[in-house]
């Protein structure tokens, strides 16, 4: 008894121990409000709302207060054992990102489960709460995350059959099974799975964060994307003090292209995470708002936006939103305005994850072409090359497939710079067909630029006007009311000589940079075209 | 067969080439980390010990149904005992869940010339070349092969 004792003291004081770490957020993040969920535990009464309020947390993925409130639960009530559920799936991180928990946050998770298991909780559902997550964590360091996440999903499955009644076992249930949604599969199966059990949830709880997030992320998709809006218009207003609340709903109206949106709720998003210390939900928040306004022109705020990320320490974690962000920004700053001097210049950043360094090289290797410098783009190319051969060593098949389009599109640009246009063209096809049968991962607003618009733009400039055009009215679909897009479609419209094809594009390109600087080539084209008309 | 060479001798020296578990996201894990028999059929296929590589990928293949390199693996596990008819079915495998697994294209290319199948080590030739726009050493092993072939 007294090792039990020992034992359990050593795992409280582990948890505590991660609590003091993150204490000095306490008094600027309150919490506030989180949407409404309900939790029953055998818990005392007086850590009852705390409980739920931790919960919530989870569902709008507030990793560190989430961690914090669940280890104060369990210091203030260490009968409260079913805390160790809530603690190591907050240490799971997002299930939908594919990164799982840390080797440290593994630790911390199984310390919990073993003391919950030392000192189990007083009821059945409790012990089945703390078995399902303890599913993931089984033999954690010799399984890959592919299998932990196959593991915790049916494990919540199981646990959703057992309770039928118990609609939080059917929400975490509908996330895992989200979370095993391959980007291979254009199918989406798994989504829609989720989405089944989701719905009708949405129904009963129109204030859960849970149910609103999940279904985002399960809409997540480019020919689903439509059917998010309902639940991303929610979220925001359900949990407006979560800043994965605030940012989440920008992955629908990303797809949907209404960049409004998007950068009015990063832009909140940034700033909630900033005042939390969530550098990396800041960096992700700021990067998806830096690609909305230079959808719509809004060149100088996207440059503020960035450089007010910058000033703040990504720090290190295991996110891949930090690094991502920190390389995506001003590669897309300088792509999205075809400045591909500036993108030639870009700096390469040192990462851990080699795919956030094959956007800088991506970047400099199409800019260098596509401004002459055909020997800058060959030694960037070569770099991409490098890089790519890492991450299919290390099976990183995901990342390894998205630096093999970048590998094309750049083969393709130094072809075309120099004269071989049909092969240009075969490369970046061969890329945006590779591009189109890859889903993007949920890290990124979007590809630098797409692979298919690139292809466009290089017929464009092959003087093939109709290819171009199709190219970019094909591109739409997947990546609808983006700048490049309507200017290229524009132009090439024009070349064609289709005249009121080209004055409704040009008509959408002033549409959509009507707050915009005005400081862009394309827009005076534009101006001067419809102004002709 | 440059590649498979180059890291079972990586392995055969004692580890892998480069690290694993390197990158978070949508890493596959390294099964010779984490499964011992699919080690030890690697480490059987450096020693050209093929029916042990064979009876331990087999128990791999158990708890991994759906890889693709084990299924190459048995592919050239098989080839090399000549059991083509066996060899056939794990390089289709590996391709069905993988269809751009440029070893397996590779391998069964050479397999059908093995066994004097041109038209169909032609299907997996061109596959490799509309797979491989940007130079890969399996395509230019298997052209390779084809030249010795025709010699």
């Amino acid at each position: 008894m007294r090792v039990k004792r020992l034992a359990f003291a050593v795992s409280a004081s582990f948890l505590l121990a991660s609590s003091l770490t993150t204490r000095a957020h306490e008094n600027e993040v309150p919490g506030g409000k989180l949407g409404k969920v309900s939790f029953p535990t055998s818990c005392t009464t007086a850590v009852q709302p705390a409980f739920e309020r931790g919960v919530a947390m989870l569902h709008s993925f507030w990793y560190s207060l989430a961690e914090k409130t669940f280890a104060d639960i369990l210091a203030q009530d260490p009968a409260c054992t079913v805390t160790a559920w809530g603690y190591a799936a907050i240490l799971m991180s997002n299930p939908l990102a594919g990164a799982g928990a840390s080797a440290d946050g593994a630790k911390k998770a199984q310390a919990a489960i073993d003391n919950a298991r030392r000192t189990p909780p007083k009821t059945q559902r409790e012990r089945d709460y703390v078995e399902a997550v303890a599913a993931y964590y089984d033999d954690w360091a010799n399984r890959g995350e592919k299998a932990r996440q196959l593991a915790r999903s049916r494990a919540f499955e199981a646990l959703a059959a057992k309770y039928p009644d118990d609609d939080e076992a059917q929400i975490f249930n509908a996330l895992y099974l989200a979370g095993t949604q391959s980007q291979a599969d254009q199918t989406y199966a798994a989504y829609a799975k989720a989405v089944a059990i989701l719905e009708p949830q949405f129904k009963k709880y129109p204030d859960h964060p849970g149910v609103a997030h999940y279904l985002i992320h399960s809409y997540d998709a480019p020919p689903l994307a439509q059917k998010g809006l309902v639940a991303a218009r929610r979220y925001a207003d359900i949990a407006p003090d979560a800043p994965h609340a605030l940012h989440m709903p920008s992955h629908i109206f990303t797809r949907v292209g209404s960049w409004e949106e998007s950068v009015a709720t990063n832009r909140r998003s940034a700033t909630v995470a900033r005042t939390a210390a969530d550098w990396p939900e800041a960096y992700h928040a700021s990067d998806y708002a830096v690609y909305a306004y230079l959808q719509l022109a809004r060149d100088e705020e996207a440059r503020l936006v960035m450089e007010e990320a910058f000033r703040y320490t990504g720090g290190d974690s295991p996110s891949p939103a930090f690094p991502y962000a920190a390389a995506a920004m001003p590669a897309r700053f300088a792509m999205e305005r075809g400045d591909w001097k500036a993108a030639a210049q870009v700096k390469p950043v040192a990462s851990k994850m080699p795919f956030t360094e094959a956007l800088t090289y991506f970047t400099r290797a199409i800019g260098a072409a596509r401004s002459g410098d055909v020997a800058a783009a060959e030694v960037d190319a070569g770099q991409l090359a490098e890089i790519h051969k890492r991450l299919e060593t290390s099976k990183n098949t995901y990342w390894a497939t998205e630096v093999e389009v970048q590998r094309l599109a750049v083969a393709g640009w130094i072809a075309h710079a120099k004269g071989n246009a049909e092969e240009g063209v075969k490369l970046m096809r061969a890329s945006a067909d590779l591009e189109d049968r890859n889903e993007k991962h949920i890290v990124t607003p979007g590809r630098i630029v797409p692979a298919r618009e690139l292809l466009g733009e290089m017929l464009l400039e092959q003087k093939q006007p109709a290819a171009a055009l199709k190219e970019f009215e094909t591109s739409q679909v997947r990546e609808p009311n983006r700048f490049r897009n309507y200017a290229g479609s524009a132009l090439a419209a024009e070349a064609m000589g289709d005249r009121k094809k080209a004055a409704e594009y040009y008509a959408k390109l002033l549409a959509l940079s009507s707050k915009g600087d005005g400081t862009r080539p394309e827009l005076t084209r534009a101006k001067a075209y419809v102004a002709q008309r | 067969m440059r590649a498979v060479a180059i890291l079972l001798a990586a392995w055969a020296l004692g580890g892998a080439p480069f690290p694993t578990h390197a990158d978070p996201g949508e890493t596959d894990p390294d099964l010779a980390a984490t499964d011992p028999d699919y080690a030890a059929a690697r480490k059987a296929i450096v020693a050209k010990q093929w029916e042990e590589a064979i009876a331990r990928l087999r128990k791999a293949e158990v708890r991994n149904p759906d890889h693709a390199d084990l299924q190459n693996y048995l592919g050239y596990a098989h080839r090399n005992l000549k059991q083509f008819d066996a060899a056939f079915r794990h390089y289709k495998r590996a391709i069905a869940l993988d269809p751009r697994h440029r070893g397996a294209h590779e391998y069964i290319g050479e397999a059908y010339l093995m066994v004097g199948d041109v038209p169909n080590a032609e299907k997996h030739l061109a596959a490799l070349r509309a797979i491989c726009l940007l130079p890969c050493e399996e395509l230019t092993d298997l052209e390779k092969a084809f030249a010795s072939y025709r010699r």
